[in-house]
């Protein structure tokens, strides 16, 4: 029965029944995230021009700029310190490994405004860090280094964790391969670990700037200003309501969703 | 029984508690309350003493700035049944005709200057030298966001209104102006007072932090990483800071003074989306209820309504420190006859 040619003959869909299954049920989540975001667009879409005005509103650009590269600083921060860590925990069995993981998805449970609360504490004037950093001259409630601060505790459990399942799909014959030839454990984790594992941790460092870019509670409590993305969307809306607010929503998701898509691409090419 | 076993048992035994406490609720009728933030704890305690006399009700309660409080029901279309904010002028300015027709005025405050035993200069301050004190290159301080907290342009009022009651002009400058970049404007005229708060509202240098509402500047104050907060005197009471009283000329809780008060203006600079209360006007602090027009229960709404209003819910409010005014309502032909009882007077100014 070859009459609907293009069509899968049925051969092929018993065989491929389970995939057929769960693109449905996986469907579902995709129309969930889709249906409420296209949700928005398309009301805005009513009022074209209120996007137009947001996307040449200079205070609407650097308020999304500032978020991208807070953001974008807070992820490099979580790379530099997250992957030794994550390293470190797929490959060593020690005492209390699990509380030091659960230390570190600390951040995942807590909320957000208890999470900006704790901050502030340390990093306040007379804070545990914020008093000796603010003898150096360096401010951080109320200013960048606060946005970076609290968007890094809020995204940093994402890539340490992504990052530490990576490098445990590492067999770690293949590094005893590599010593035994001679390369140095540093050598090896460079050009054999690291490369290996790199996927996962691009998936986790993506991860984490996304995070970072939507962190808005903590932010709220430490650094009001300068105004990031987050506090401008909930400025306006709480000051002007929805037709005031929602143009820069769409205007931030858009932006992130083209860096988003560009990033798994480039991510993809790489695997 | 060993390790595993006890944790996969803690585990259900945490998931069933969960479950029976929250199917306690079910079944009952839901009042959906929402409400300014500086009434957290009082709302708190009339909704126990509310559900304690009616077991088949369960009240939600929301609090918010006062603002966002109304936008929650006219932008997003949430269905709530009673709400309360800090100001009364927002409900017509802002729900007329369309959420509600009517506003009962049932509760005052005062402005009063928060703050700690660590804040600098907490030995010295007084009524007569608190804008000095605040104006030291040690001291900081913050007040919540004029553009949607009514305690925020409330804050911007008493501060030039300071200016002529202390007889110097200097005030709104060196505490605030100079503070922004660019500098907030304040327009003498005449004697009126009027503070133009620019889109880009960002204090420069950390002399002033500007929060969302005054239960994040509580928190600040709190770590000591400011000495001083503008707030609301019954908010102080509650989370038992202490707390500088100003002279009732400049305090908006006394309506002997509203030709003073009403010298003080806040307008924002900007006119994008701005359809709708963009001067606010300084006048005594009123708190207003009311049950908007689309609540899923006014029945209900009314109810609660009246047991705010009631002299128990108006000990409740009290004994919370947030002070009380016997209810006036602005249309009196407006309210539903369930309100006759209780609010008999009309405003009239």
């Amino acid at each position: 029965m070859n009459s609907l040619s293009g069509w899968p003959g049925t051969e092929k869909l018993k065989r491929e029944k389970v995939y057929i299954l769960f693109l449905f049920l996986g469907l579902v989540l995709v129309a969930f995230v889709f249906i409420t975001i296209g949700n928005l667009y398309y009301k805005q879409a009513e009022d074209f021009s209120g996007l137009i005005d947001a996307a040449t509103d200079l205070v609407v650009l650097k308020a999304i700029a500032i978020s991208i590269t807070m953001a974008l600083a807070s992820t490099l921060i979580a790379f530099l310190f997250g992957v030794p860590l994550a390293y470190f925990l797929a490959r060593k069995e020690f005492m209390g490994k699990s509380v030091i993981e659960g230390i570190v998805d600390i951040p995942l449970m807590i909320p957000h405004v208890v999470a900006g609360i704790a901050l502030y504490g340390v990093f306040m004037r007379y804070g545990l860090i914020g008093a000796p950093l603010r003898k150096l001259g360096i401010v951080i409630t109320d200013a960048y280094p606060g946005i970076v601060v609290a968007m890094l505790f809020m995204s940093l459990p994402y890539l340490v964790d992504t990052a530490r399942e990576g490098f445990k799909e590492v067999d770690p014959r293949l590094e005893n391969v590599a010593r035994s030839l001679g390369a140095s454990h540093w050598r090896t984790f460079r050009e054999i670990t690291f490369p290996l594992a790199f996927p996962s941790i691009l998936s986790g460092a993506i991860l984490s700037w996304g995070r970072a870019i939507s962190e808005f509670s903590a932010v709220l409590i430490i650094a009001y200003h300068p105004i990031s993305a987050p506090i401008l969307i909930y400025e306006k809306f709480t000051s002007f309501g929805l037709r005031a607010s929602r143009p820069i929503s769409v205007l931030l998701i858009s932006i992130c969703l083209v860096i988003f898509i560009m990033l798994r691409w480039l991510q993809r090419r790489r695997g | 029984m060993n390790a595993k076993h006890i944790v996969v048992l803690t585990l259900i035994a945490a998931v069933v508690l969960s479950a029976a406490c929250i199917s306690q609720d079910q079944g009952k009728s839901k009042l959906k309350v929402i409400y300014a933030g500086s009434l957290i704890l009082p709302f708190g305690e009339l909704e126990q003493a509310f559900e304690s006399e009616h077991p088949d009700v369960d009240v939600l309660v929301e609090g918010h700035g006062s603002i966002q409080a109304i936008r929650h029901i006219t932008d997003v279309h949430e269905e709530y049944d009673v709400i309360a904010v800090a100001d009364d002028s927002l409900v017509p300015a802002m729900m007329y005709p369309e959420y509600a027709d009517w506003c009962v005025r049932f509760a005052t405050n005062q402005m009063v200057i928060m703050y700690t035993n660590r804040s600098n200069y907490a030995a010295e301050i007084n009524d007569s030298n608190w804008y000095e004190i605040l104006a030291r290159p040690d001291v900081m301080f913050g007040f919540s966001n004029p553009m949607f907290d009514a305690c925020g342009y409330r804050t911007l009022m008493v501060i030039p209104l300071a200016e002529s009651y202390y007889g110097n002009q200097t005030i709104f400058d060196v505490l605030i102006a100079r503070n922004f970049d660019p500098p907030l404007p304040l327009i003498k005229d005449n004697g009126t007072y009027t503070v133009v708060v620019p889109e880009v509202f960002e204090p420069q240098g950390d002399k002033i932090a500007v929060r969302g509402g005054s239960v994040q500047l509580i928190a600040l104050l709190d770590y000591g990483g400011i000495d001083y907060a503008f707030g609301y005197k019954s908010v102080a009471q509650q989370h038992g800071l202490r707390y500088l009283e100003l002279p009732a000329e400049i305090d908006l809780s006394s309506p002997e003074y509203c030709e003073t008060y009403d010298k003080a203006k806040v307008t924002l600079g900007f006119q994008r989306f701005t359809s709708v209360g963009v001067e606010r006007i300084g006048r005594p602090i009123f708190y207003g209820i009311t049950v908007p027009k689309n609540a899923p229960d006014p029945e209900l709404g009314l109810e609660f309504v009246n047991f705010v209003l009631s002299e128990e819910g108006q000990r409740i409010l009290q004994d919370n420190n947030q002070p009380t005014i016997p209810p006036e309502v602005d249309n009196l032909d407006k309210i539903p006859v369930e309100l006759r009882p209780v609010v008999i007077k009309e405003i009239k100014e």
